[in-house]
């Protein structure tokens, strides 16, 4: 029997593309049959309710780490927005400005017992419910609910951009984060600015990126306006199926899936 | 033990108290020795009762961080099962389990012959730090 796997979504800085490479990679997956639940962990700055236009549900994901709802009444059945594929299930983090402020003023007993938390889901979600990967979109930066989504993920995806400061905390991330912790880390460069149509280019800066981090590379992403035009409304994999971004985060699922199953 | 409750019971229940005895007595040892080897700067001011969470597992020194995490994510085992996980030596786990019973991240309780060890996630201690 096949298990399923855990993915956190991460990086150094804010504005890298974590959400839109998490809710994409998603879908990308949910395309190729699989059964997926995405998380939204960033509760400094939720996101994942208002793309999905979602605006009650029965538990936040809040609820569920404060120990006050099973996951169960946390997940919300999105699968109809992807047409022909596996199951796509969210659980989502508490927009309220309210919520964010309780979020962020949380003690060291209560992020101790929220990872226990998120480390049950792997028996809920993976074993119970058979959910072939479950997707963590957290905060930037070392924030308490980003470093537990780490510590229970099977795989680290990093998403950085050239931002010079961003390379640098990258780095940083790389050697005092992820491999104090010793999880298998990839990267995924967005927002590059390169020929997408020129072969040798691409081989070259894959040699460079190697190089600079010593770490997998997943894919680069170039910078796209059709990301930006979207205003976050599109789920490409479902909605522009030819688009070279849908290809590009298609290739990403596969090769996680091959490489971890 | 009194000679007259030893002498009440059956020599292979008297055995098996010496051995769970000495048991003990070695999980005792392999923690001495540990804080020796570390030079006891590890326990020196630890609070008893103190949340094993993510900032406190960055901080740790490797050999502990391994298996605490190990723990983490098992939530209760014996230092075999432990030792399973990371592919040290039993005698090793148990030290280290043992170190972080002491510093007040684990609990260990014993049942029958095995110690098994957690992570107390439901006291209501006060917050610590």
């Amino acid at each position: 029997m096949k298990l399923g796997r855990i993915i956190a979504v991460h990086s150094y800085k804010g504005g890298t593309g974590k959400t839109l490479l998490s809710l994409n990679l998603a879908a990308s997956f949910v395309k190729r049959g699989k059964n997926i639940c995405l998380m939204d962990l960033d509760f400094r700055a939720p996101s994942l309710a208002t793309l999905l236009k979602i605006e009650k549900v029965e538990c936040w994901l809040n609820d569920y780490l404060n120990g006050t709802c099973e996951i169960d009444k946390v997940l919300v059945d999105v699968s109809t927005k992807i047409h022909n594929g596996g199951k796509l299930f969210v659980g989502l983090a508490n927009p309220a400005t309210e919520a964010i402020r309780d979020m962020s003023a949380k003690d060291r007993k209560w992020e101790m017992r929220a990872l226990g938390r998120l480390l049950t889901l792997r028996n809920s979600l993976l074993d119970g419910k058979g959910f072939d990967y479950l997707i963590f979109d957290t905060s930037p930066g070392l924030q308490y609910s980003s470093i537990n989504a780490i510590v229970s993920a099977d795989l680290v995806l990093v998403a950085t951009t050239f931002d010079r400061s961003d390379v640098d905390g990258t780095k940083r991330m790389l050697h005092e984060l992820y491999d104090l912790f010793e999880k298998k880390t990839e990267l995924v460069l967005n927002k590059v600015l390169y020929d997408v149509s020129s072969k040798s280019g691409k081989e070259v800066m894959q040699t460079k990126i190697k190089d600079m981090y010593q770490v997998p590379l997943l894919g680069i992403i170039p910078c796209f306006c059709d990301v930006l035009r979207g205003e976050g409304n599109i789920i490409f994999a479902e909605e522009r199926p030819d688009h070279p971004l849908t290809k590009m985060l298609d290739e990403i699922a596969g090769r996680i899936d091959k490489d971890i199953t | 033990m009194t000679a007259q409750e030893v002498l009440g019971k059956k020599p292979l229940q008297v055995l098996e108290k010496i051995k769970e005895s000495l048991e003990k007595l070695n999980e005792k040892m392999e923690v001495m020795i540990e804080l020796q080897k570390h030079d006891k700067k590890d326990v020196v001011q630890m609070l008893p009762e103190a949340p094993l969470d993510v900032m406190t597992l960055l901080s740790m020194p490797d050999h502990l961080r391994k298996t605490a995490m190990t723990l983490c994510r098992l939530g209760r085992a014996t230092a075999d099962e432990i030792a399973q996980q990371t592919h040290r030596a039993r005698a090793v786990e148990s030290a280290y389990l043992n170190q972080l019973v002491i510093m007040g991240y684990l609990k260990k309780e014993r049942k029958g012959r095995k110690a098994y060890f957690y992570v107390d996630r439901e006291s209501k201690g006060d917050e610590v730090g």
